[in-house]
């Protein structure tokens, strides 16, 4: 049995991460794989800013830091915004598979080029560092919002009438106005919307969380995982230092609440 | 049962194909899944001229374009060359996935720059114009031959000792001067190199073959497929005519 930590971006009790755990049903990934939803013990309200987006990169960096030691096969984020996987990759050597990066060159492999579907307008900055990072504005069509405010607990739920819709109008111009040929849910947050999604708008629309499951199931299958040499570890790592201010951060939310 | 087409880009025999078909050895596959290789009709002997590559898209469209009758539910193609691919998705709704442009979009997930490892120095000029037509040059950090004509039939096979360690040191040259991160194999025919390149080598080995099964599988699993409007259908397919034209090309070939 191969284990994979889902890391996920908030944190949070258990009747919130058990929405966030119903992405697994969209797969079947057989009996070999077991996977272990772990919510951030630090991090920001949301994502909303560059400040926000420091502590989420930190946040989950903390949360995975002894996945390897404590006998993880691999690391899924649950976030679009892929925060913290390059630090990860840096200290891990298991396969740390994040949903951004993921699912813009999954999505070339269906067609030309995509658009990124996302529930407001503060999102825009996630996957423009991506498209950055891996050079290929160029692929990306459009990104679109539907100027709801997103609630990363309660996700979609008990907003489908009203969202849903928009997320459609949203993607039929993406398609039709900016020749998107596939479109990307822009958080995992999102899943909710999918299945009635797809099957409305006639391109193909990729669900970025459960994505991330099967890749991770593929890594494992072909015992790939990343290059040190796009992210080399450390000459001093500092896992004491994380862990202390990881700790510290917890601490601070706790004696808040 | 998921039966898997895997459409091999040349008229090989029985022993041909088994050297193919030992592709599926390297993953896991679920147990109820059937991969079924077969060669094209008729198509080129050689993959380094124009006159090869325009062939082998018409080989591989119609060893395929009945796939989704015949009740396959997906096309591997078995060619780095991504051969076939765009017309066959222009005539089939189940996924069809090529190794190449799959491979160098999957080596961007293990890293930030790849290097295609090539057979010889007349395969680099197709290679070149499919990186630059998808748009990754920038991605691309060199493509680089080992220098040794291809056999499509026994592959690499009797040549261990002599060819492998050459893959390995031009696979190094790629790291170390070209400042690849990961290497693609450049060819479904090495993928007998694959686990000693892995073995050897300090970066991510991509073995295009296999990769595209496991690809398959998560397309399937989450109901994802080609979108049909960059793929239109034709206004009137001619499928049958293709047939009997490949058919013919058989004939003159015997």
């Amino acid at each position: 049995m191969k284990k994979v930590m889902v890391i996920v971006p908030f944190a949070m009790g258990e009747d919130d991460l058990a929405r966030r755990k119903t992405q697994l049903d969209a797969v079947d990934l057989g009996p070999g794989l077991e996977f272990h939803f772990k919510p951030v013990r630090v991090g920001p309200k949301n994502y909303s800013s560059q400040h926000d987006m420091a502590l989420a990169d930190f946040s989950i960096l903390d949360a995975g830091l002894d996945a390897e030691k404590d006998g993880f096969d691999a690391i899924c984020i649950d976030t679009m915004s892929d925060s913290g996987m390059a630090m990860l990759r840096s200290v891990l050597t298991i396969p740390v598979i994040a949903p951004g990066r993921h699912s813009m060159l999954l999505a070339q492999m269906l067609g030309e080029k995509f658009s990124i579907l996302m529930m407001w307008d503060r999102w825009k900055m996630l996957y423009t560092k991506t498209l950055g990072e891996l050079g290929m504005e160029h692929k990306c069509a459009s990104m679109r919002s539907i100027g709801i405010t997103p609630d990363n607990k309660t996700l979609l739920s008990g907003k489908e009438d009203e969202v849903f819709p928009l997320l459609l109008a949203a993607a039929k111009t993406c398609v039709e106005q900016d020749g998107a040929q596939v479109l990307i849910l822009g958080s995992t947050t999102m899943h909710e919307a999918h299945a009635w999604l797809s099957a409305r708008i006639g391109v193909p629309v990729i669900n970025p969380g459960p994505l991330t499951y099967q890749l991770a199931s593929i890594a494992l299958d072909l015992n790939l995982t990343h290059s040190k040499r796009t992210w080399p570890a450390p000459l001093a790592p500092k896992h004491d230092m994380i862990r202390a201010i990881g700790a510290a951060g917890a601490a601070f939310l706790e004696g808040r609440s | 049962m998921t039966r898997i087409l895997v459409i091999v880009p040349f008229a090989l025999d029985e022993e041909g194909i088994k050297n193919r078909e030992a592709q599926s050895r390297y993953v896991p596959l679920p147990q109820d899944w059937q991969l079924v290789y077969r060669p094209v009709t008729c198509g080129p002997t050689s993959f380094m001229s124009p006159h090869d590559w325009g062939l082998m898209d018409l080989a591989i469209f119609e060893a395929g374009c009945e796939a989704e009758a015949q009740g396959f539910d997906a096309v591997c193609i078995d060619t780095m060359s991504d051969s076939g691919m765009v017309m066959l998705r222009s005539v089939l709704s189940i996924p069809v996935i090529g190794a190449g442009k799959a491979s160098m979009l999957y080596a961007l997930t293990l890293g930030s720059k790849f290097s295609v490892l090539a057979q010889w120095e007349p395969a680099l000029p197709r290679y070149r114009k499919a990186i630059r037509e998808y748009g990754f040059d920038r991605q691309c950090a060199s493509v680089r031959s080992f220098d040794q004509p291809p056999d499509f039939s026994n592959l690499l096979g009797g040549k261990e000792d002599q060819v492998f360690p050459r893959m390995r040191d031009v696979a190094m040259r790629c790291i170390e001067d070209d400042g690849a991160d990961v290497i693609c194999l450049g060819s479904t025919t090495m993928h007998q190199a694959g686990e000693y390149l892995a073995a050897h080598l300090p970066v991510p080995v991509v073995n295009p073959g296999p990769l595209t099964y496991k690809l398959v599988e998560t397309f399937l699993a989450l109901g994802l497929r080609h979108g049909r409007d960059v793929y239109p259908a034709p206004v009137e397919p001619r499928l049958e005519m293709l047939h009997a034209m490949m058919a013919a090309g058989a004939r003159a070939e015997q």
